[in-house]
Formats: structure tokens, C-alpha cells, sequence
């Protein structure tokens, strides 16, 4: 999922045809990988999006744009997976930034524990830590608590888009936090301290000399928390009661419930261009005009 | 000055990796990945009650030759394999019971996988994975759909002697020119889907799907409903008089309006946590199924809780037990079934699933307060009355997942 662009490899002399053979054999796993479980699995639900349902459900094979015609009854779950791929994004930044630099920069004693405590509670089942939120945010929970104190009947947080929010916060945070920390922890230090000298103030120093070595972590961060966010479906069920309708609802409707593979599969298609073209958009806005162009994590 | 930075950045980021960066960045990129690899959204989804809609309506009226002949001359399997793989919902064998049959026919490797839904078993079938497990237990109305697909086997019967003593009016589940489906599954229990209140919020005597719809505004907000396509559809075909297996578009189209003016009432459409919501009175009433309100009944503070089936008529569903084609282990799939239905052994599962059984042997056994519980048992009037009907596969009508689209994207507003 990350590739550097740009960066200067050794090059090849010309004619040695050993340095390239060695090249080729290198990348064959990472290829291979990619094409089996990246682009064969994309290919299969091409396929099935221009074929027919049999009448027990499933694919058969066809030739149709019928799917695609009939994908998208209303663009309602796509703008409320939007919404919520857009605002989560921007939460876990919020959040994860100001965090990853404390670790980064701040925290030289106890960087390892804290980075453990982020990493422990994924030992835990996902669908768990999911309910638990459900007990946290309930009735009997944060949103009694509020009941009590301002003595509505009827506050609620659950079943709302702030709850599914909070919940895409929690599961997400760490995926941004990562690639941030990573990319601040190398920064040269010698860089802050002469931005200091020469008087900049610590958030001129900030904007100017720290955000843009964070950026490439920022825009993998961002990368890996958005596109998983688009397709979303248990927390918006769990947390959002099925009140927050998602795509990822509409695709599970589609494949499990209508049986429709062929309908779900042009769902799907739809939604991944989707994706790849926000996706684009987003590296060649925040890469516009640097002359190192690096999106990676390492 | 901006220029010297520019070139510094530069250098940096030609710099070659030195070994303890590139340990720690690989070892913080290959923990990512494996975050994101285990992220939300990629997991599994919310495992479900134990059944949804189905099972046809246990009237007589079998057809004679192709139906189910178990056979009382039938001989029982005592030799098996040693092992059995067994698909089913979680939770829906007595762990007593499997130990029992373990010990008793030398089975030392008892593997039990867990499907959430028929759809999930249908799903995993299609994709092509006989002969991984010897049995499971579908809802009935999936057993058309997986002889169609070839998933399953025909039960010889005369291999199963306790199959004699299952309720006819079970095993006939599919009628007429559909008989001979059978010949395919061996009932394992059934039950009801209704309505719950907490009466001492619902104070109104509710006794039908109607009566239902025209609470629903009085308790806006605080009704839960299953997430069950199958299920949801009896309310308003039901009041409506229709039967809930109905294709027709002009019936479709009134229980669409019946459903238009429910949805903006309802708070949540959930399987897995009704009985808790039910139990914190988030919700007041639903239509649910069987699961978790014996519990809430049983509880002081929820003791409140009915179960009403109602009286316009309600879906009747039954889960069944099937024998996967070309299973591993064919011997110890019959040793099973049989055992199953062991008359002490199904009636321990009844006491401990709480749900019905199909078995007449096993039912003389069942504790009586047990057969007097409505959420539970079905009192023999209203099971003769015709009113309870089992439902088809017909979720994937097309009207029907239209209205189901519209309905479910729209709750709450």
C-alpha cells in the first residue's frame, strides 16, 4: 500500500541485464501478492457486475448494464458514508496528531509503553470492543448520564451520527497515529532548534518546519483511515442502530439479504472508483509543488 | 533560508535507511498492516439470533408418495468415523448433549464452526465448500434453495429410527409438488415471531399486528425491530389479512404504506441485542423473535415483559437439520441425527435451547411449565387453528427488496 515516488535508486548500467534479473526477483513476491489479492479479486467483481442473479441468489454468467442502471436507487448511504469518512478522517487527525508528535518528540522515557497501550487493546475482538461502546454510550452509560443532568427524556447518543462517529474514532485512531509517528520520529530535531534560533515562535516553527515532514505520514494516515471508513458497516449497525444508513449496509443488503451478487458487485465497482478518484484527488492536491514527492511510511 | 531547508529536506530524504530506522519503521509498517489488516470493516459481522423467518404452516395435508417415509424398521448407525464436523448457529447443542454423544460413540474430534445467518451458510455452500462439514442446521425454507444448488444430500431413512417420532406435520414442512424436500432435512425445533412489550410502559392490551401499527406513533422512538427482511414483512401483511409469503404488488403495495408510517417510529433494527434494549426500556416494544425474553421475564426488575403472538396470524419458523453433500464423515452424521432425537436427549435440549421440539417422544418428557410458556410452545388451539404460517424463500422477490431498501434506509426519520 505504499510506494515511494521519486526517490533515487541506484540506477542499472546499461546492458547489465544480471541487475535487472535481480530486480525482477525481488519484486515477484510483492507483485504476485498484488495480483492475486489485489487485482484478481477486483476482476472477479467486475465480472459478476455485468452478470445475472440465478434463482437461488449468487452469479450466473452475462452480459449486462442493467446492475449498474439499477445500483444506486438513491445517492442517499453514499453521501452519509462520505459524511462520516470526512468528518472521521478529520476526528482521528485531530486527534492522532497532537498524540504521535507527544510520543515522537515529547515522551523519550516511556515511548515504548505508550506505544504499547495503543497497540493492546487490538489483541481484543473488534466486535467486543464494539458492544462495549454500546454499554459505554447507552442508556445506562454516558447518555443516562447526561439524561440525569439535564433532565431530557429523550438525549440519545447511540443511534445518532455523533455515536457511529465516536465509535469510527476509537477503531480507526491508531491507524492514523502510526504512519504520523513514524514520520515524526525521524525528523531531525537540529532543524526545530534552528528554526528556534532564528525566532520563530513555536507555532510558526510548527506550520513551517514540522507539518510538512509530517505530511507524508499525514497523507498515508489519512489514506488508511479513509478508505476503509467508506465501507464501514458494523459500527454504523451496531452503534448507529441501522438509523445511520451506510453504503456498507446497502452492500450487505445487496449480497446477503437480496442475494443480488451481480447488484452488489456493480455497488461495489461504483464505490471503488469512487474511492480510487477521491483518493487521487487527495495525493495530487497535497502533492502539488513539492519537489520531493513521498507517500510512504517507511 | 527556504532554500537551505529545501535542500536539507532533500537530503533527507535521499538518505539511505540506516539499519535500526528501517527495523523500526518495518516493524511499525508491518504492525499497521496488521492493524489494518484486523480493522473494522473487514470483520465479521454481528452474529444473529438463532433463526429467522421460515418453516411452513404445520397443517396436514401432506402428499402421499414422495413425502418423508421415515421408516420404524429402521436400524441405528453405531460404528462411526471418530470424528464429525458440524456447520450450525452458535450455541444451539446442549454441550452435555455432545459430550454425551462423543463418549458414547467413540467421537474424539467434534468440530463445531458457526454460521450467523442462512445467507452466510448459503454464501459459503456457493462458494464451493462441500465436504467440509458432515451436517447443519438451516432454517427450513433454505433447504429449496440448497437442493437446488446441490448442497445437500437425501436422508436415507433407514438409517434413522428415531425419525418415526417426529410430528408429521414438521417433517412434511413442504407440500405438494415440493413434497419430496422432505426426503432432505430432519426437524430440529421450532418457534414463533411476535411481539414483545414491557407492559408496565405498554399498558394497552395488544393482541395483533394492528394493533401494533397503530401503537407505533403513541410509542415513537422506542420500538426495536429485527433486522430480518423475512420477518419484518409478516406485521403488515398480516394485518392486512394477506399471507406473509405474499408476491402479489398490489398486496406488497399496502403493507409498503403500512410500513412508510412505522419506520419513522422505529429506534432501532437490531437481531443481536433487542432483549438487552427491551431490558433498559430504550425500546418498549418490538417485533422480535423467542430469544432472551424468557430471560427478561424471568428477572425481577424486567418480570413486566410479555410475549404476545399475535392473533391476526405470525410467521412459524423451523430449523432443520441437513447432511452436507459428500460429507466426511457420513457415518457419524447418522449416528448423530439419530442421537439427536433420542427422546431424553432432545427433550434436555429443549429444557436447555428453549425451543420447541418437533419430537412427540421427547415432548411427554418436557417439563410442563415448559409447554405451557407461549414463548416457548405454541398452545395446541393455535397451532390447529391454521393461523401460524411458515415462510418461503421469498426475500429476494425483487418488490420485496425494493420495499425492504426503502424501509430499512429510512427508520428513525
Amino acid at each position: 500500500m505504499a510506494a515511494a515516488v521519486g526517490d533515487r535508486a541506484r540506477p542499472v548500467e546499461p546492458g547489465r541485464w544480471r541487475g535487472r534479473l535481480l530486480t525482477g526477483a525481488l519484486m515477484l513476491p510483492a507483485t504476485l501478492w498484488y495480483l492475486v489479492l489485489l487485482v484478481a479479486p477486483i476482476a472477479i467483481v467486475l465480472v459478476f457486475s455485468f452478470g445475472n442473479r440465478t434463482r437461488i441468489g449468487g452469479y450466473s454468467p452475462g452480459f449486462s448494464f442493467d446492475n449498474y442502471a439499477n445500483a444506486i436507487r438513491s445517492p442517499d448511504p453514499f453521501l452519509t458514508s462520505l459524511f462520516l469518512s470526512v468528518v472521521g478522517t478529520a476526528l482521528c487527525l485531530l486527534v492522532g496528531l497532537p498524540l504521535a508528535y507527544f510520543i515522537a518528540t515529547r515522551a523519550t522515557k516511556r515511548k515504548a509503553l505508550l506505544i504499547v497501550l495503543l497497540v493492546i487493546p487490538f489483541w481484543t475482538s473488534f466486535l467486543i470492543r464494539t458492544y462495549a461502546w454500546l454499554l459505554i454510550l447507552g442508556p445506562e452509560g454516558l447518555a443516562g448520564f447526561i439524561k440525569d443532568l439535564t433532565g431530557s427524556t429523550s438525549f440519545r447518543i447511540l443511534g445518532t451520527e455523533p455515536g457511529v462517529l465516536i465509535g469510527l474514532l476509537y477503531g480507526y485512531l491508531p491507524l492514523m497515529i502510526f504512519p504520523l509517528y513514524v514520520t515524526l520520529e525521524r525528523m531531525d530535531r537540529a532543524l526545530v532548534e534552528a528554526s528556534k534560533d532564528l525566532g520563530a515562535g513555536r507555532w510558526a516553527t510548527f506550520r513551517q518546519v514540522t507539518l510538512p515532514i509530517a505530511l507524508p505520514g499525514l497523507i498515508t494516515g489519512s489514506i488508511l483511515v479513509f478508505i476503509p471508513m467508506m465501507g464501514e458497516y458494523v459500527i454504523p449497525q451496531l452503534l448507529g442502530y441501522g438509523q445511520v444508513y451506510t453504503v456498507g449496509n446497502l452492500l450487505y443488503s445487496r449480497f446477503l439479504e437480496a442475494r443480488n451478487w451481480p447488484s452488489g458487485s456493480a455497488l461495489a465497482m461504483i464505490l471503488i472508483v469512487i474511492m480510487l478518484a477521491v483518493v487521487t484527488v487527495y495525493v495530487w492536491l497535497t502533492n502539488r509543488g513539492r519537489t520531493v514527492r513521498n507517500v510512504s511510511v517507511v | 533560508m527556504a532554500e537551505d531547508l529545501d535542500t536539507l529536506l532533500r537530503r533527507m530524504a535521499q538518505s539511505r535507511v540506516h539499519r535500526r530506522g528501517f527495523l523500526k519503521g518495518s516493524g511499525l509498517a508491518g504492525l499497521s498492516a496488521m492493524i489494518a489488516a484486523c480493522s473494522p470493516g473487514a470483520s465479521a459481522s454481528p452474529s444473529s439470533a438463532p433463526s429467522t423467518a421460515s418453516s411452513t404452516a404445520p397443517s396436514t395435508g401432506a402428499s402421499p408418495s414422495e413425502a418423508a417415509s421415515p421408516s420404524p424398521s429402521a436400524v441405528a448407525v453405531t460404528e462411526t468415523e471418530g470424528k464429525l464436523f458440524m456447520y450450525n448457529w452458535s450455541d444451539y447443542v446442549d454441550p452435555d448433549n455432545i459430550e454425551k454423544f462423543k463418549k458414547d460413540f467413540k467421537v474424539d474430534t467434534f468440530t463445531y464452526d458457526v454460521y450467523d445467518s442462512n445467507e452466510e451458510l448459503l454464501t459459503k455452500l456457493q462458494g464451493g465448500a462441500s465436504g467440509q462439514w458432515d451436517i447443519g442446521a438451516p432454517t427450513a425454507e433454505f433447504v429449496e434453495a440448497m437442493v437446488a444448488g446441490g448442497f445437500i444430500e437425501k436422508i436415507d431413512w433407514m438409517k434413522l429410527p428415531n425419525a418415526a417420532l417426529i410430528d408429521p406435520q414438521f417433517q412434511n414442512f413442504y407440500k405438494d409438488d415440493k413434497a419430496d424436500l422432505n426426503n432432505y432435512h430432519l426437524p430440529k425445533d421450532w418457534g414463533t415471531t411476535g411481539i414483545a412489550i414491557r407492559s408496565k410502559d405498554v399498558t394497552e392490551d395488544v393482541k395483533t399486528w394492528k394493533d401494533f401499527f397503530d401503537l407505533a406513533p403513541k410509542y415513537s422512538g422506542k420500538i426495536v425491530i429485527v433486522n430480518s427482511p423475512g420477518d419484518v414483512f409478516v406485521a403488515p401483511l398480516k394485518a392486512l389479512g394477506y399471507s406473509l409469503n405474499s408476491v402479489d404488488p398490489k398486496e406488497l403495495g399496502e403493507a409498503r404504506e403500512l410500513l412508510r408510517g412505522l419506520a419513522p417510529h422505529v429506534l432501532a433494527l437490531d437481531s443481536n441485542t433487542y432483549d438487552a434494549k427491551l431490558a433498559t426500556e430504550e425500546a418498549v416494544m418490538g417485533l422480535v423473535w423467542t430469544g432472551g425474553i424468557d430471560d427478561l421475564k424471568e428477572k425481577p426488575e424486567t418480570a413486566d415483559t410479555k410475549y404476545i403472538i399475535p392473533e391476526d396470524g405470525t410467521l412459524f419458523w423451523m430449523d432443520t437439520w441437513v447432511i452436507f453433500k459428500n460429507p466426511p464423515h457420513p457415518n457419524s452424521a447418522y449416528a448423530f441425527l439419530n442421537f439427536i432425537h433420542d427422546p431424553e436427549v432432545q427433550a434436555k435440549e429443549t429444557v436447555t435451547n428453549r425451543y420447541a421440539t418437533a419430537n412427540t417422544e421427547a415432548m411427554k418428557l418436557v417439563p410442563q411449565e415448559l409447554l405451557n410458556n407461549p414463548t416457548v410452545f405454541v398452545p395446541p388451539d393455535v397451532l390447529a387453528s391454521g393461523k401460524l404460517e411458515g415462510a418461503q424463500d421469498v426475500s429476494t422477490d425483487p418488490l420485496r427488496v425494493e420495499i425492504w431498501e426503502e424501509f430499512s434506509s429510512s427508520i428513525g426519520h
